[in-house]
């Protein structure tokens, strides 16, 4: 008898909740309209190619399904860290990114700091402006600019000869060891200005109050910019050097596809090229994700790591 | 103007005088690589190759540009880069903005949900290769649908967009709630219109990205039949036999001896950047709200 009634409260429970349930998505029923489109997009187009990662561990060719594919465990990375090229193409990776993020991460907390201490405002904002100017054009038509700016028969070349300082033109893209300095030369030239944006914001944030008190300990303007200026932006530059640290894998495939040639290959195939050239272009998909996997997973730990040892030594931290 | 709270000694202005002459040098080397294009696309074609063209046209035309104005590739390719502009911005700003207000109606239970399962997609992704094949695998390599349909939504517009919505009344949306307007009519007739700041701000940065994009035209347009500008540029770039079948007109018509490979490929880039360079002055301000406003979010 109790137990009856017990089941039968317990049901009225439950049929209420599912009423209770109906009536707001009935309510939502607009909202999971339109939601449901943006659902199934985020699976389709975000979703579905995470899942396809699993393609890294078979032996995956277009025209056939996954459950026909032969299934090869690590083989795939164990055949990249086992070609020749891998040292290569991981030497040319890091010594890009490497380069800028040293050479590329400081060039725009200099600008930012040359920008701050301009006192004509006008003139300071129309150099920024044009300083921003380049990150907006694309890679094609900076190689373009390049080339005619450095080929062998280009504006730079031919005003060295005929200043009488190099006998023939340096082969500024023709030439291997060159690369490296003309991406990250390019880099700098594309993206410094923009670089400066966040660090101004920062320095805008600085309280006056500092520089008073600085003025009155008897600070000059080396002083203040080293010990007030540089310190107040000092979260900004940890939190962007954790962001680019995590990238350090990812040295840009753009700049490599169009300003290298045949003649700097060895120089320039980084790890993103690699793929696509594997990938799209030989067909070898399983293989070039496998690629991408690795690639990605150790990005994800160095941001990991660099993260937690900014936490540890300055308390500044993105996770 | 900064307040200085010192006085500026001899150093100082030693100092400023370098600075002053160092951000000229940066505005130089900023600009004149695009002058020099500009200065080779206007100058004729084979007294640039005598060389020492820098700062002026020395043989002022027009031809370069009425050349390649008249190549029916270019202009295709013109074509659609503006369509790939309007298409892709307009689309993308209609669902990112629905997303972003669908999920900020306070009383929607799965607005957590689907919030966080854009919020995933900014942090990890399936890469290069998986994203191609589910291209091929839905049938759109070698369409335009592949410029709008992958970027249809977005986790960066949507936070941008919901945080600028976060700061809007309630009272408006549901007052048009209790009158019976659908969602949809909330979205596009109260809440959007006082988006337009942050809308107006995203369609700027997006339309740089379309205009400039090529390695997705590259990588899911290998036919060429939807060859953007940047890809027609690159192939003049890149492609000696795209170069060679452009000049090969040269062998019959006489006026066109005066064209070089080094002058179209002026002219070509100058046409590629110049609508950025025209639009650039007026919406700087909004690339730059952009910039800090996704700062501020992460």
């Amino acid at each position: 008898m109790i137990s009856t009634s017990r089941s039968s409260a317990v049901k009225v429970d439950y049929r209420q909740k599912l009423a209770k349930l109906g009536r707001r998505v009935y309510k939502e029923r607009e909202l999971w309209f339109i939601s449901s489109f943006a659902i199934v997009w985020v699976l389709i187009f975000a979703y579905y190619p995470m899942y396809g990662l699993i393609y890294a561990f078979f032996d995956f060719f277009p025209g056939r399904t996954l459950a026909e594919s032969r299934f090869v465990g690590f083989d795939h990375f164990i055949q990249f860290f086992s070609l020749p090229d891998m040292l290569r193409i991981l030497r040319n990776t890091l010594v890009i990114s490497t380069l800028g993020l040293t050479a590329g991460f400081i060039a725009p907390i200099i600008l930012a700091l040359l920008f701050n201490e301009l006192s004509n405002s006008l003139f300071k904002r129309f150099v920024q402006s044009v300083s921003y100017l380049p990150h907006f054009i694309s890679w094609v038509v900076v190689a373009s600019i390049i080339f005619s700016m450095l080929g062998s028969e280009g504006v730079i070349n031919e005003v060295l000869i005929r200043m009488g300082m190099i006998e023939r033109p340096i082969g500024f893209l023709t030439e291997g060891e060159n690369f490296w300095a003309l991406i990250t030369g390019a880099n700098i030239w594309k993206g410094v200005g923009w670089g400066t944006i966040l660090y101004m914001s920062a320095i805008a944030g600085v309280d006056p109050e500092l520089y008073q008190a600085g003025a009155v300990d008897g600070l000059g303007r080396l002083g203040m910019a080293w010990h007030i200026t540089l310190p107040g932006i000092r979260p900004t530059i940890l939190l962007l050097f954790i962001l680019g640290a995590g990238g350090l894998l990812s040295a840009g495939f753009e700049q490599q596809l169009l300003l290298g040639n045949p003649l700097t290959r060895e120089y320039y195939e980084v790890v993103d090229t690699y793929v696509f050239r594997y990938g799209v272009q030989l067909g070898r998909f399983s293989f070039a994700t496998a690629v991408g996997l690795l690639r990605s997973v150790l990005g994800l730990m160095l941001v990991l790591i660099t993260n937690a040892l900014s936490k540890r030594l300055t308390d500044v931290s993105i996770i | 103007m900064r307040i200085r709270y010192v006085k500026n000694s001899l150093a100082g202005q030693l100092f400023d005088a370098f600075n002053i002459i160092l951000m000229i040098l940066i505005t130089f080397v900023m600009i004149y690589p695009f002058w020099q294009q500009l200065v080779v696309s206007l100058n004729v074609g084979l007294d640039t190759a005598r060389g020492g063209l820098y700062f002026w046209p020395r043989m002022f035309t027009w031809e370069n540009y009425r050349y390649m104005l008249a190549q029916e590739g270019l202009l295709r390719g013109a074509w659609i880069s503006v369509l790939r502009v309007v298409v892709g911005v307009s689309t993308s700003l209609f669902c990112t903005g629905l997303l972003a207000y669908v999920t900020s109606v306070k009383w929607f239970s799965a607005r957590r949900v689907i919030r966080l399962m854009f919020l995933i997609t900014m942090y990890f992704g399936g890469g290069l290769i998986p994203f191609y094949l589910l291209i091929i695998r839905l049938g759109l390599l070698n369409t335009f649908t592949v410029y709008w349909l992958p970027g249809l939504f977005g986790a960066f517009g949507m936070l941008l967009i919901s945080s600028y919505m976060h700061n809007l009344s309630d009272s408006l949306a549901e007052s048009a709630r209790m009158d019976g307007c659908s969602e949809m009519g909330i979205y596009l007739r109260i809440v959007a219109p006082l988006c337009l700041p942050v809308f107006a701000a995203l369609a700027v940065m997006g339309a740089v990205s379309h205009w400039n994009a090529w390695f997705d035209v590259m990588m899911f347009n290998p036919g060429g039949d939807w060859d953007t500008l940047q890809m027609y540029l690159r192939r003049i770039l890149l492609e000696a036999e795209m170069l060679n079948q452009l000049l090969a007109d040269q062998r019959r018509y006489d006026e066109l001896r005066r064209l070089t490979p080094v002058s179209i490929r002026a002219a070509t880039t100058m046409i590629v950047t110049l609508p950025i360079v025209f639009v650039y002055p007026f919406f700087q301000k909004y690339f730059i709200g952009g910039l800090t406003l996704g700062a501020i979010k992460e």
